[in-house]
């Protein structure tokens, strides 16, 4: 398959078809990182520079891995810690990082949209590492790929995504990706976290999570972001994990085969327990693991062949 | 379109031919293993080794590998190569290795497949063989076993295909322009 996508910035972007093919492609990927030699030679010599203009772990920790085991150099900048801070714009930023000529930047920005844009701007390639509340495009990919390999299949699956969906932009690009892929999506969240317009997204919602359960193949749970909570959306932590949170007796009423998923990082006794993050259901560090591999593919596809480097 | 294909009886006499010379080359099969670069190599291998181990009663170890990640032209071409996986159920150290693809021509892959091969680790030898050496060789490479040396000219291309069982050789295909 021709992959004519220079950047990755959204999953509205990616047909069903471009988004099978990266999930077939992932395998070959995950090969990689259980050999002795971690490392293909493939991107030698391009240069992936990786912008956080908001706090990452695991994203970061993620792309730079996976770019290392294409042979890629890697440089990464955070916000704090660099000039950013001193109230350099965006795109006088970008446009010095450009000036040192790398092939591909990953960007994370509090602000939807930004990564379209110098994807519109730039010639590199653009991977968008999340922005603002838009999307998340690797993360729902490698959700994608975790449930593929779990399930064999994406069609027909149910997956109930519960949580802050207002200020979560890993649950927009599930929600985009899911449905191209034939699966149904249930939204799950009090109605203080479900964004405007939510019921055009194509999901079905509803504000209460325990008739959810059984009839769900995978629960996401979305993480409470404390930092974005500066209004009161629920009364208390306890209470929103009584009602919105994984645990015992909510893990004992899944379907046989069903699974827990966490985009990480997770608030443990707030949107899940400690038996359910760490019990037989849970997926959450193959997702991680999946991760890598789902990112060496996308910085293959981006950077790989001609089309994309003239 | 098809312009010449090869009759399975010939192909077959040069899979023989080339089990044969094999056994006669290595003696005792201990520390021997077969790598077939997919999808045409590993074919092959896959024949050669069925023969080897019905005349021997060895067992012979056979592995895959895809050398997408290992070309020296992600770049240059006009798509990025397909990835598919490599799969290889064994230790490759201090192993005489059979490297085994279809057809010989620049020798680029078979560069690559080495390079692949040494990432895996340190086998004692790696051998070549391949059913077809066409020439046109842009890397000092040469093949230990070959089946047949074929004259062609440089816009033609050889393609074997499986048959439906995906493991015996259906054809041999010789057509033209393929770029």
């Amino acid at each position: 398959m021709n992959w004519p996508h220079k950047d990755v910035i959204a999953i509205s972007d990616l047909t069903a078809g471009e988004i099978g093919h990266v999930l077939d492609m992932a395998s070959s990927f995950k090969e990689i990182s259980r050999r002795d030699i971690k490392k293909v030679p493939t991107l030698r010599g391009k240069t992936v520079v990786l912008l956080f203009y908001e706090p990452s772990t695991r994203t970061r920790l993620s792309f730079e891995i996976a770019a290392k085991r294409l042979s890629a150099d890697t440089v990464s900048l955070s916000a704090s810690g660099s000039s950013f801070s001193k109230g350099e714009t965006i795109m006088d930023a970008v446009y010095n990082v450009m000036a040192m000529a790398p092939d591909c930047i990953v960007i994370r920005y509090p602000y939807a949209g930004i990564p379209a844009k110098m994807a519109e701007l730039l010639p590199c390639s653009v991977i968008n590492g999340g922005d603002g509340f838009h999307e998340h495009p690797t993360q729902a990919l490698l959700d994608m790929y975790s449930l593929h390999e779990h399930f064999g299949r994406l069609q027909g699956l149910t997956v109930a995504i519960v949580g802050d969906i207002m200020h979560s932009r890993v649950a927009r690009s599930n929600v985009y990706g899911l449905k191209k892929m034939g699966a149904t999506v249930v939204l799950v969240a009090p109605k203080t976290l479900l964004p405007p317009g939510v019921e055009t997204w194509g999901a079905q919602v509803t504000t209460e999570l325990d008739p959810v359960i059984p009839e769900a193949d995978a629960v996401m749970m979305l993480r409470v972001q404390k930092e974005r909570l500066s209004e009161r959306f629920f009364s208390d932590e306890r209470e929103y994990a009584v009602f919105y949170g994984m645990n015992k007796r909510r893990v004992d009423m899944m379907k046989d085969g069903a699974v827990i998923m966490h985009p990480g990082p997770m608030n443990r006794g707030v949107e899940i327990t400690y038996d359910a993050a760490d019990g037989a259901r849970s997926i959450i560090l193959d997702q991680v693991e999946n991760g890598v591999a789902v990112r060496m593919t996308l910085l293959y596809l981006s950077m790989g062949g001609t089309v994309n480097v003239d | 379109m098809a312009e010449k294909t090869m009759s399975g009886k010939e192909l077959g006499e040069i899979l023989h031919d080339l089990a044969g010379r094999l056994m006669d080359a290595m003696e005792l099969w201990n520390d021997v293993v077969f790598i077939g670069i997919r999808s045409g190599g590993f074919l092959v291998a896959r024949n050669v080794v069925s023969l080897i181990e019905r005349k021997t009663g060895n067992t012979v170890p056979l592995g895959a590998l895809d050398i997408a990640l290992y070309r020296d032209d992600v770049h240059r071409r006009p798509f990025t190569p397909e990835v598919r996986s490599t799969d290889i159920p064994f230790s490759v150290n201090d192993k005489r290795v059979i490297l085994v693809d279809d057809v010989l021509n620049t020798g680029r892959s078979v560069r690559a497949a080495i390079d692949h091969i040494v990432d895996l680790g340190r086998p004692k030898r790696i051998y070549l063989m391949v059913l077809f050496d066409r020439g046109g060789r842009e890397l000092p490479i040469q093949a230990d076993f070959v089946g047949r040396h074929v004259d062609l000219p440089e816009e033609k291309i050889i393609k074997i295909e499986a048959g439906p069982d995906k493991i015996t050789i259906k054809d041999v295909i010789v057509s033209g322009v393929k770029k």
